[in-house]
């Protein structure tokens, strides 16, 4: 699986949402309403997954799926 | 005080979630007291309690917000739903600025506290969910309730141990009759049965240790007494005043016509025996709904099953109704499905309503013996027994010596 979607996997299952609800281009907020605690939440397990260390300000909730992928896939080089 | 309709009912309770379950439940005098299955709880000295099964099964709330929350939130979002319904009111045609949320809740929301604070030694900082900071506290079910449907009112969160669904009711009823909100939410929810909820709970030394016979356990104003037992739940009401029921054509359960408060001021536990001041607070309630003693049909107890608790409750009922107390019924039905901590007060005001709706008065479980020094009360006890309930009171106490009485009135 790749970045993209070992991302998409995390955030449907820590959230509890299917992943239909996650639409291609849009924003997490705008997708789902992520709350700024959710936020931590899906940092913290994507710190876990993917064992780079992020930021508050590098991901999120108004990023897409695409855009957090590149943030992570930057910092692993 | 202005009398305020009482329009919807919500309730979960070991007796059953929703009314007609939980009122065939306690109108045959079933008690659901049993040995608590749901971790082990056998070294714990009283590990006996009402649980609720199935909430699940009666749940409206996402899987998403469920892992936010704890138990006792999710108990008082459900019967927030259910009230709602059972009023009739449609939130969309409603200005939410002028609905509030009046909830009492006694220790917060133990179980999602105690499994992060687990995973905090275990995991480290990190390791903590960011909700343990909105889940655990006890307004946090005011808060879910107000967030999940918009409601923007003054609204206010009552800790006051065993009589702070009464006194969130009493207090709602009086920023009700203020005129300054259209209508409330008002009621009460506890969560007490989670491992480190049931010891505090056990560590004040007022919970039976009658393992051996859940059912007979809790026995208050018997000389056999040995202390309460421990129950989960929620019970919610919507309030209303009464020009606007009329205007929505709806029939309401009843009324809330008086509310009085007082504190005996004597032990950091345990309530005076005397009873004075739980008197002085039935006065005030009698006074502010405008009754007379001899108006008074039936009496809600609190039964604490303590020595203090029961004396000084029959030691007050006497003081204020002389010589119609041993004529006038009173009991404690909390005794079927145990005392809700919290929330007891608001559900013993339900099953008061639903008395007065069937024409019965439900009864004590277990009073076989009455202890003498609480003798002279005409204990409705073993079986309901029909009679006409036109007006009625509730009390309710905590520790501390905390006393608060609702009047309540049926509709003509």
């Amino acid at each position: 699986m790749d970045t993209k979607g070992k991302v998409k996997d995390v955030v449907v299952k820590l959230l509890k949402v299917r992943p239909e609800e996650l639409k291609e281009g849009q924003t997490l907020e705008q997708s789902l309403g992520v709350d700024s605690t959710e936020m931590v939440e899906v940092c913290i397990a994507l710190q876990k997954e993917f064992g780079v260390q992020l930021g508050e300000k590098e991901v999120t909730k108004y990023q897409t799926l695409d855009q957090i992928a590149g943030v992570i896939n930057k910092k692993k080089g | 005080m202005k009398k305020i309709a009482i329009t919807g009912i919500g309730i979960v309770a070991p007796s059953g979630i929703d009314k007609k379950v939980f009122w065939a439940n306690i109108k045959a005098g079933r008690s659901e007291i049993k040995t608590i299955d749901r971790y082990d709880a056998q070294l714990y000295p009283s590990h006996i309690g009402g649980q609720i099964h199935q909430l699940d099964a009666y749940s409206h709330i996402s899987s998403r917000l469920l892992q936010k929350i704890d138990p006792f939130s999710h108990m008082a979002l459900i019967a927030s739903e259910m009230a709602l319904k059972d009023a009739g009111i449609d939130l969309t045609k409603e200005n939410l600025n002028h609905i509030g949320i009046f909830m009492g809740n006694a220790l917060g929301g133990w179980l999602y506290g105690e499994t992060e604070l687990r995973d905090l030694y275990i995991e480290g900082r990190e390791g903590v969910s960011p909700y343990m900071a909105s889940a655990w506290f006890p307004a946090a079910p005011q808060g879910q309730v107000s967030i999940y449907y918009g409601i923007k009112g003054y609204s206010k969160t009552v800790v006051s141990d065993r009589a702070s669904s009464l006194m969130a009711i009493g207090h709602g009823a009086k920023v009700l009759g203020k005129d300054k909100l259209d209508f409330i939410l008002a009621g009460g929810m506890e969560a007490p049965l989670s491992p480190y909820g049931l010891l505090c709970c056990n560590t004040n030394g007022d919970l039976s240790v009658d393992n051996e016979h859940p059912e007979s356990a809790y026995k208050p104003f018997d000389k056999n007494r040995a202390g309460f037992v421990v129950g989960e739940g929620a019970g919610i009401m919507i309030f209303e005043p009464q020009e606007r029921v009329q205007a929505r054509g709806r029939k309401p359960y009843g009324y809330i016509t008086g509310y009085g408060t007082t504190c005996d001021g004597v032990d950091r536990i345990k309530a005076n025996p005397d009873g004075k001041e739980l008197a002085r607070a039935i006065r005030m309630a009698l006074d502010d709904a405008g009754y007379k003693p001899q108006d008074i049909d039936y009496i809600s107890l609190d039964g604490a099953a303590t020595i203090e608790g029961d004396v000084s409750e029959a030691a007050a009922i006497k003081d204020v109704f002389g010589s119609r107390a041993a004529h006038l019924p009173v009991s404690a039905p909390k005794t079927m499905f145990g005392n809700l901590l919290g929330a007891s007060g608001a559900v013993d005001i339900i099953i008061t309503l639903l008395a007065m709706e069937h024409s019965l008065i439900p009864p004590t479980l277990n009073l076989k013996d009455v202890d003498p020094r609480c003798a002279g009360l005409d204990y409705v006890r073993e079986k309901a027994r029909p009679a006409e309930i036109h007006k009625a009171l509730v009390i309710s106490r905590g520790r501390g010596g905390i006393n608060a009485v609702v009047a309540l009135e049926k509709v003509k």
